[in-house]
């Protein structure tokens, strides 16, 4: 019950926060800051959250103001798909490469360490304009035209998107969990399960995973805002329709309350669920 | 620290190479007054004329010139210093700020700490890139080049925009940090002791958090560039963006503003294989992975530093060694203050 009641004063602390993040572009007026202005601002988000329904954006092709709701669907989508995806194949791959880094020798790991602290050092826009130069290589030599380099109108690109921000949030991850991977092999638990005769893939599924994945989900979960910047530039350079490349193009703070909302809410309500699915042992607890 | 980071040959190339930049920037202001040069047409020997602007790479234009002439070489020196600069400042300003909210945050309950980072929460979902192009984009784009405000108020109003957007990050990051270094033994000792809050700050926290900071400083040095690039492709260089009827144009020569710029001359399949794209985009490229190497290099000094032996002076090692023992726990062994001559049994 005191979770539950927690969890509700957080939202609510949250929502008033949000609020407060959107009403920030009012703050700027011309080359000053206006705290009067501010204050209009969150009152009159304040009002447009009631009336959610009344607003809209300026579609060019129609050259008409259209209401916004109905349209964001298919762009959280797009977001969605691409952002869930990446996340995904980075997540599984990470692991995988932490389980081969695992049962690696020591001079094995030694170039596995070297070569992913090097590329982890590779700024995400390298990736970006590598990935684009590639599939125009491959294009122009072999005549393979199936990888889009951009999106247009109501054209999709996904692939060259999705490796992107696979790649950045990969070696992301990866660095992570070498440093975790290091420090659980300190500590005597894993020891002692090996003097018990468990195989070093059980040490590692069973033993080592179990106790970093949740620390795992809190290192993602506080950087997850660089990932979301990855998506936002992955998104505006490759065209996608997704819904960060629409705010840019929309930069008006009733647009940027609602999208807010559609961020956080998943994220608050996926919190939850971890915090539920994850054992109190993972956790650390007993 | 210091004698591990001489002897590392990396931390040694990235900053000759950060310093010899920077040096030849503001070489070129002081001994050329910034100017860069411009070739509005290429003449061979014999007074043919054999290219227009923009030039490609070669031994006379390093780098090419742009569309203007001018050569993107020199106009990288000469912006060198003003994107270093700005984005020093940037993460300085954030780390001061930050630790004057984080620190006497971080010695308050773990309660009020708890509700600091509930309200925080909202601002580690969204890109800052974003809210700070919503918040620059009415102030820095002017569609009348006549009508610009004086170059300090818009860099002031952009500066405070940058450091603020990060500020929650750093905050909530040092408060953590000072809250574990504050449950180190060492730490208790200290206010056991009677140490009041300044004291235990000054001389035993502040020690500690310089490789904190440092390490900070770095990080926040690459985002706020990464933050200056995102808001580049956006349109909004640093320090304004000026609406001409051919485009846009920066009113600051700094990296990322340049990248930005000759970014938008192109489309998605020119831009591949022209200098005037992937010279600034390498560029920034290389600058962010410099700067990358050179933290990690840093951390690594630290490291090492920590894991060092501790080297004390016979004398003292085993007036401590004796101090507790339990044999004969009342004897000197310091020989200069010993009354009488003893054995020496400690070691």
């Amino acid at each position: 019950m005191t979770y539950i009641a927690r969890k509700s004063v957080h939202l609510i602390i949250a929502f008033f926060i949000l609020i407060a993040i959107s009403a920030l572009p009012s703050l700027v007026v011309q080359t000053d800051f206006s705290l009067t202005n501010y204050w209009n601002g969150i009152q009159q988000q304040m009002d447009q959250l009631q009336k959610l329904e009344d607003i809209t954006y300026y579609n060019i092709t129609a050259q008409r103001y259209l209401p916004l709701l109905p349209a964001l669907g298919p762009l959280v989508k797009e977001s969605v798909i691409i952002f869930t995806t990446a996340l995904a194949v980075s997540t599984s791959l990470g692991l995988m490469y932490a389980y081969f880094y695992y049962r690696s020798g020591r001079r094995v790991r030694t170039v596995l360490h070297q070569t992913s602290q090097t590329l982890e050092m590779v700024p995400d826009l390298f990736w970006l304009i590598f990935s684009q130069f590639l599939a125009i290589t491959i294009h122009k030599s072999t005549g393979f035209d199936r990888i889009e380099v951009a999106g247009g109108f109501a054209e999709y690109i996904r692939f060259l998107p999705i490796v992107t921000l696979t790649l950045t949030t990969l070696f992301f991850f990866i660095k992570w969990l070498t440093i975790h991977i290091h420090e659980q092999e300190a500590i005597p638990y894993l020891e002692l399960a090996q003097a018990k005769g468990i195989r070093p893939s059980g040490l590692f599924w069973k033993h080592l995973l179990p106790n970093i994945i949740y620390r795992f989900y809190l290192f993602f979960r506080s950087n997850i805002i660089t990932i979301l910047s990855t998506l936002l530039i992955v998104e505006y350079l490759f065209n996608v329709q997704g819904l960060f490349r629409f705010a840019v193009y929309n930069p008006q703070m009733e647009i940027l309350l609602v999208i807010l909302f559609v961020i956080y809410i998943p994220i608050f309500l996926f919190d939850l669920l971890i915090e539920w699915i994850i054992p109190n042992a993972w956790k650390g607890g007993i | 620290m210091r004698r591990v980071l001489i002897r590392d040959p990396i931390f040694i190339f990235c900053f000759v190479i950060v310093a010899g930049l920077l040096l030849m920037s503001f070489g070129n202001t002081v001994f050329r007054d910034g100017n860069v040069d411009q070739t509005l047409m290429l003449y061979s020997d014999e007074g043919r004329l054999i290219g227009i602007p923009p030039l490609e790479p070669s031994k006379y234009q390093w780098l090419g010139t742009d569309n203007a002439g001018y050569d993107l070489f020199q106009m990288l020196v000469e912006g060198f210093k003003w994107t270093v600069g700005i984005c020093a400042l940037v993460a300085f300003g954030r780390m001061v700020i930050g630790l004057l909210i984080g620190i006497p945050l971080a010695f308050r309950g773990a309660r009020l700490n708890q509700f600091f980072k509930t309200l925080l929460d909202g601002f580690l979902i969204l890109p800052i890139s974003l809210i700070a192009l919503m918040m620059l984009v009415g102030t820095l784009t002017f569609y009348d080049s006549t009508q610009v405000p004086p170059l300090w108020d818009r860099v002031k109003i952009e500066l405070i925009v940058l450091v603020v957007l990060g500020l929650p990050a750093v905050t909530l990051y040092l408060i953590t940090e000072i809250r574990q270094l504050l449950q180190q033994e060492f730490m208790i000792v200290a206010q056991t002791l009677g140490g009041s809050v300044w004291h235990r700050v000054r001389l035993h926290l502040f020690p500690h958090l310089v490789p904190t900071l440092v390490i900070v400083f770095m990080q926040q040095f690459v985002q706020t560039l990464m933050l200056l690039i995102h808001l580049s492709l956006f349109g909004i260089f640093f320090g304004g963006t000026v609406m001409l009827h051919e485009g846009i144009m920066p009113t600051v020569y700094e990296w990322s503003s340049m990248f930005g710029y000759y970014f938008r001359q192109f489309t998605a399949m020119t831009w591949m294989t022209n200098h005037l794209f992937l010279v600034p985009a390498m560029s920034l490229a290389a600058l962010i992975f410099i700067f990358n190497l050179l933290t990690s290099r840093l951390e690594r000094a630290f490291k090492l530093r920590r894991q060092e032996p501790v080297v004390t002076e016979a004398s003292l090692a085993q007036s401590e060694a004796a101090a507790a023992s339990l044999s004969n726990p009342f004897t000197l062994v310091d020989s200069t203050v010993s009354l009488r001559k003893e054995p020496d049994d400690i070691v």
